[in-house]
């Protein structure tokens, strides 16, 4: 607040004080008062006018100047309540009382919101976990009756599965300190069992796989990254090619990190898409053609990849393939060491 | 013949694991009353037990510690939960293995068995004889009539899958399926390779009925 702004804010009050005191002073000097009178009633008048008004501005001035630096420190603007020094004036302590309410009102708000998205994340958690009887069920029984029908069934119960998965690792994805345990886990155990899991698609599609430099460790959540990993040797499946497909995994031990690349020789991304790919509900020209992509995988690896603390980048050339790499930072194990 | 204890509440899936369990040739008891399930599951002094978390009256892990409280025999718990916690605890308590639901059949059985080969010993089951035919898993050696050669990695894991279903024609998409749960990544080219290798060391060994190939439908150990 400037003197500036103040006194424009009391224009009407000085106006007032002045036609009034012209008006006077015209009595006055109709009636042949003395000029000096005048002047010094005038001076009488407007000294300790404008002294109060500079006590004033210096006053408010500084309640404000202190209140907008509390807020631009403050990291959570809405706390500037419970920040702030109630004031001593009416006008404060009105303004003080209003924002508590307000502020107090939107608590209570942004709390039954939360409520429900607590109750409804249980609920989708208590309900994959139901999920999981019938399917385990169904497994079974078509383990007990081979044929080509319950073969075919397994193929989309597998399906199913993943995406019961995809759900239970999106209503984590905002809580992942509820549940992960942080342990070493050597990279190339958990390739070969991603690998293990995709094991009928690979050798239904006919693609190749060479993991021979997958080397290290790591300290992470290993179920995370096996959802990570899976979502992204998925993709290299999805995406290959029709024959001669091929999928390269190495690692590659750097200074301050471990770099696990996946590399397959697929489709690729074309260059207008390739910067969007971590977004939610991003499909892309690729997603449309396949016309099964959901748009969720991506995203979910990246979040969770920024909630392990790990980097992850993508590279693709259309058409001759596409290379993700998951970076693992060192200075954590030498940390845990 | 290995005896089995199953402890699951949800009734498909005891009897379907149940089913599948006396197909690999186990012999496979799942109570239906929990009442007394901790007495009775010792009383048939089972060679493994199975043993879900979530169960009527006592849950997994109480079960757990108190057959651990009388009894060495190995237990894989079997649960839908699947964090981390859950795995940690069950193996606090006791639990030699954590498989979680929906398990992968193939993997739930191979984890049985190298529980019960370590707890076993290994001589027993190391060995599987075909015939004449003696594999050696641990030396990686097979032995005909007192003549013996030496098998890869892959050449053993296809003999040892074609003797687990001798008699049976072996698809070359469930052989695949087979090494590469066992962490052998192999390809249709290297399949076909290996298999023609492994024939021909079986032939120099003397042994003139072993691999044969039905087109279009795959192996079989006659």
């Amino acid at each position: 607040m400037t003197l500036k702004e103040y006194v424009k804010d009391r224009t009407v009050f000085l106006l007032m004080n002045f036609i009034l005191f012209i008006i006077i002073g015209g009595i006055m000097i109709l009636v042949r008062m003395n000029v000096q009178t005048v002047f010094l009633i005038f001076c009488i008048w407007f000294f300790p006018l404008f002294i109060y008004m500079l006590i004033e501005y210096f006053k408010q001035k500084i309640f404000y100047d202190e209140l907008t630096s509390i807020m631009d420190d403050l990291d959570q603007k809405y706390l500037l309540p419970e920040v702030m020094k109630e004031p001593e004036t009416v006008e404060g302590k009105a303004l003080y009382e209003a924002l508590r309410q307000a502020n107090k009102d939107m608590h209570e708000h942004v709390k039954s919101y939360r409520d429900r998205e607590n109750e409804y994340r249980e609920y989708i958690e208590t309900w994959i976990h139901e999920i999981k009887t019938p399917i385990a069920s169904t497994r079974l029984i078509i383990e007990n009756n081979q044929n080509g029908v319950t073969r075919n069934i397994k193929e989309e119960i597998k399906k199913i599965e993943e995406y019961i998965e995809q759900v239970l690792y999106y209503s984590r994805s905002n809580n992942v300190s509820k549940d992960y345990l942080i342990k070493e886990v050597p990279l190339a155990d958990l390739v070969r069992s991603v690998i293990r899991r995709n094991s009928r698609d690979f050798i239904s599609k006919g693609i190749s796989i060479d993991l021979e430099k997958v080397e290290g460790i790591v300290f992470s959540d290993t179920k995370w990254l096996e959802f990570i990993l899976n979502q992204l040797i998925g993709n290299a499946i999805k995406y290959n090619r029709e024959r001669d497909g091929k999928v390269i995994i190495h690692t590659v031990r750097n200074e301050n990190n471990i770099v696990l690349t996946i590399e397959d020789n697929g489709i690729g991304i074309p260059e207008k898409d390739i910067h969007r790919v971590f977004e939610k509900g991003f499909t892309g020209e690729n997603g449309r053609q396949f016309g099964k992509s959901t748009g969720i995988g991506l995203y979910l690896c990246k979040k969770l990849a920024d909630r392990l603390g790990l980097g992850l980048t993508i590279t693709s050339k259309a058409g001759e393939g596409t290379k993700v790499s998951i970076i693992f930072p060192l200075t954590n194990v030498n940390f845990m060491q | 013949m290995s005896k089995i204890v199953i402890i699951e509440d949800t009734e498909t899936i005891r009897e379907e694991l149940k089913t599948f369990l006396i197909t690999y040739g186990f012999e496979a008891i799942a109570p239906t009353n929990f009442e007394n399930i901790i007495q009775e599951t010792l009383n048939e002094a089972p060679d493994l037990i199975l043993l879900d978390i979530n169960l009527p009256i006592f849950d997994g892990y109480y079960i757990c510690r108190e057959i651990r409280k009388q009894s060495d025999v190995p237990i894989i718990v079997v649960t839908s939960r699947d964090n981390e916690m859950d795995e940690l605890m069950s193996m606090n308590l006791g639990a030699d293995d954590f498989v979680t639901k929906p398990y992968n059949t193939q993997i739930l059985l191979a984890r049985i068995e190298t529980i019960l080969r370590r707890v076993q010993g290994s001589s027993m089951r190391d060995t599987l004889v075909y015939n004449d035919l003696k594999l050696n898993l641990s030396n990686g050696s097979v032995t005909y009539k007192g003549e013996k050669a030496e098998l890869t990695k892959n050449e053993i894991k296809i003999l040892s899958c074609l003797y687990k279903n001798k008699g049976k024609i072996v698809s070359r998409d469930d052989l695949m399926d087979f090494m590469w749960n066992a962490d052998v990544f192999v390809d249709d080219n290297n399949l076909s390779v290996n298999v023609t290798r492994l024939r021909k060391k079986l032939e120099a060994l003397g042994m003139e009925k072993n691999i044969e190939t039905r087109r279009g439908l795959g192996y079989i150990l006659p």
